[in-house]
């Protein structure tokens, strides 16, 4: 029997019955693959990721690199065909995707040591096995487990997540207000815009949302990716709703990471 | 392939000294855009760019395609962009290198994904036929900040550019060349533009409108792209060193500030290019004179 959802906008909750600030079901595990140097498998919500590290190693490319005593970090993404809604062929040359690895890579080169390991390559591969909203901040969080799986050091967890903006379509629509219609009092609506954590892909499609990825902790932001346009104003609540759902992510991870390393030193 | 020749240790730790005292190379605030100078070409839709020594020329063409089956009431937009070896040894004809790919992403998620252009607007018949809309951005010369002299390039091209009139009777399309009937302009929903932020020491200096030597030895860059009635287009900090989520909100009402000058610039040199090919204006159009010596003699 199909859930009844009827009376979730007069509850304020969302599609899917979360409230608005809170994160889907997270699970993760690490050192799931045994061939690679570290490895992951992460769940946000229907967002499934598998990530492998294999490194610091000699790279493969010898004497073009010259990176400045740095690693060089490569980042592949493969979205499997089946992982959409509709099956498509990504092909190889997708911006899409490039600009996906791109983050990632420029987003791991800050946070790991990569000073240590001048000269060797780390290379980061990622598989998306089903997509539903939240693909950067999985994609982050997934190759934060796997380069902590294979030990390379890193200041810190990279952890993201997504924050939106919805117009507040469910007080208007149980009680239409009268006075919306005039030009001069449309700022109270404003004013009823509620920002979201960690959208799923129906809500990535109809609403502004951006991507954040902080440092640990702290509030530093180290990635912020927002493709819609959203009024500046309500830049700030949907930064701050995404930078606390980092700290609730880390948490997370943290958790995941500890209980691995608990169950290692359990089995000996 | 080829490389950029990279900065000496010296001279990055003269140009981070002097920023650190407050001072750029070429002697400029830290939030101050060099000249924007924009000229525009004897067609429509041709548009040279220059921001200090970066030089880009954006160039609009339009012709009658079908549509896309899954989209028969839009038109086609397309974005495309070039880096010229003239610009700088590191680029290459035919391989698009990094910075490449990301230009052209920003430049269609602050265009394109932004629906700054009404492409519905250049539907002609519904799944039948439509303008096709194609945007060239050439880099002619790169002394840092691509991005915005790239993004300001291709909307006023956008908004310079005028496509042929049509008429449809029933199934029947006319289309006028600019003899027959005016050329109409093209709809704009809004005019995004990007400000680009290269930042040092985790925040604590941020820099507008970087050269490529400031480019080099910065630590990482967000880019903000906003229109001037205050809406956020796009943004875009991929990775770089942390800084705080007060200072991105800071960032992007200043540039808010910049978008909202810039503007006004483009559309100053805009207007002043109107006049320029419309010389006597609409009565000159309409007067019922021919162009003839009035003092002819006689006889």
């Amino acid at each position: 029997m199909p859930l009844d959802t009827s009376s979730y906008s007069l509850a304020l909750l969302r599609l899917d019955g979360r409230r608005w600030n809170e994160l889907r079901r997270i699970h993760a595990q690490i050192s799931t693959q045994a061939a690679v140097d570290g490895s992951s498998y992460l769940e946000m919500g229907n967002t499934k990721i598998i990530c492998t590290v294999t490194g610091p190693a000699e790279g493969r490319r010898v004497g073009g690199g010259g990176s400045g005593g740095e690693a060089t970090i490569q980042v592949e993404i493969s979205v499997a065909g089946f992982s959409g809604v509709d099956r498509k062929k990504s092909g190889r040359g997708d911006r899409r995707i490039f600009e996906l690895s791109y983050t990632i890579e420029q987003a791991v080169q800050t946070t790991l040591h990569t000073q240590n390991y001048s000269g060797s390559t780390i290379s980061i591969n990622l598989h998306v096995l089903t997509q539903d909203g939240s693909l950067l901040a999985a994609l982050i969080n997934a190759a934060t487990l796997a380069l902590i799986d294979a030990g390379v050091p890193m200041s810190d967890y990279l952890c993201a997540c997504t924050a939106g903006s919805t117009t507040n379509t469910a007080s208007s629509k149980g009680a239409p207000r009268p006075q919306a219609a005039l030009p001069g009092l449309s700022s109270l609506d404003e004013e009823a815009d509620d920002p979201l954590l960690d959208l799923n892909g129906l809500e990535e499609q109809e609403l502004p949302f951006l991507t954040v990825g902080t440092l640990g902790a702290s509030e530093k932001v180290v990635v912020c990716i927002m493709e819609t346009r959203v009024q500046a104003t309500r830049l700030e609540e949907m930064l701050a709703v995404g930078v606390d759902g980092c700290k609730r992510v880390r948490s997370i991870m943290d958790s995941v990471v500890r209980d691995h390393g608990k169950r290692m030193v359990d089995e000996g | 392939m080829p490389r950029e020749v990279e900065l000496s240790n010296n001279e990055r730790d003269f140009i981070l000294g002097a920023l650190r005292q407050g001072l750029r190379l070429d002697g400029r605030g830290q939030d101050v855009y060099r000249e924007l100078e924009i000229s525009f070409g004897e067609e429509y839709g041709v548009v040279d760019v220059r921001l200090g020594k970066t030089r880009i020329v954006a160039r609009i063409s339009c012709e009658v395609v079908a549509p896309y089956p899954d989209r028969k009431f839009d038109g086609v937009f397309v974005i495309s962009t070039e880096f010229s070896p003239m610009a700088s040894p590191a680029f290459e004809v035919g391989r698009q290198n990094q910075d490449e790919i990301i230009l052209s992403r920003i430049l269609e998620k602050a265009i394109r994904r932004s629906s700054a252009l009404d492409t519905e607007s250049l539907c002609i018949i519904a799944g039948s036929k439509c303008f096709s809309l194609r945007a060239d951005i050439h880099v002619l010369d790169h002394d840092g900040n691509l991005i915005d002299t790239a993004c300001a390039g291709l909307v006023t091209a956008l908004q310079h550019f005028k496509r042929p009139d049509v008429e449809v009777q029933g199934e029947k399309v006319t289309i006028f060349t600019a003899r027959e009937r005016e050329p109409v302009p093209l709809s704009m929903l809004h005019h995004p533009l990007c400000v680009t932020f290269s930042y040092y020491d985790g925040g604590q200096i941020a820099l507008l409108d970087a050269t490529f030597a400031e480019e080099q030895v910065r630590e990482g860059e967000i880019i903000v792209t906003m229109n001037r009635n205050g809406e956020v287009c796009q943004i875009a900090k991929y990775g770089g060193v942390a800084v705080d989520a007060l200072a991105i909100l800071s960032w992007t009402n200043m540039a808010l500030v910049k978008v909202q000058a810039m503007t006004k610039v483009i559309q100053a040199r805009l207007k002043e290019d109107a006049e320029r090919r419309d010389k006597d204006g609409i009565a000159a159009e309409l007067r019922a004179d021919n162009d003839r010596p009035s003092e002819r003699p006689h006889g």
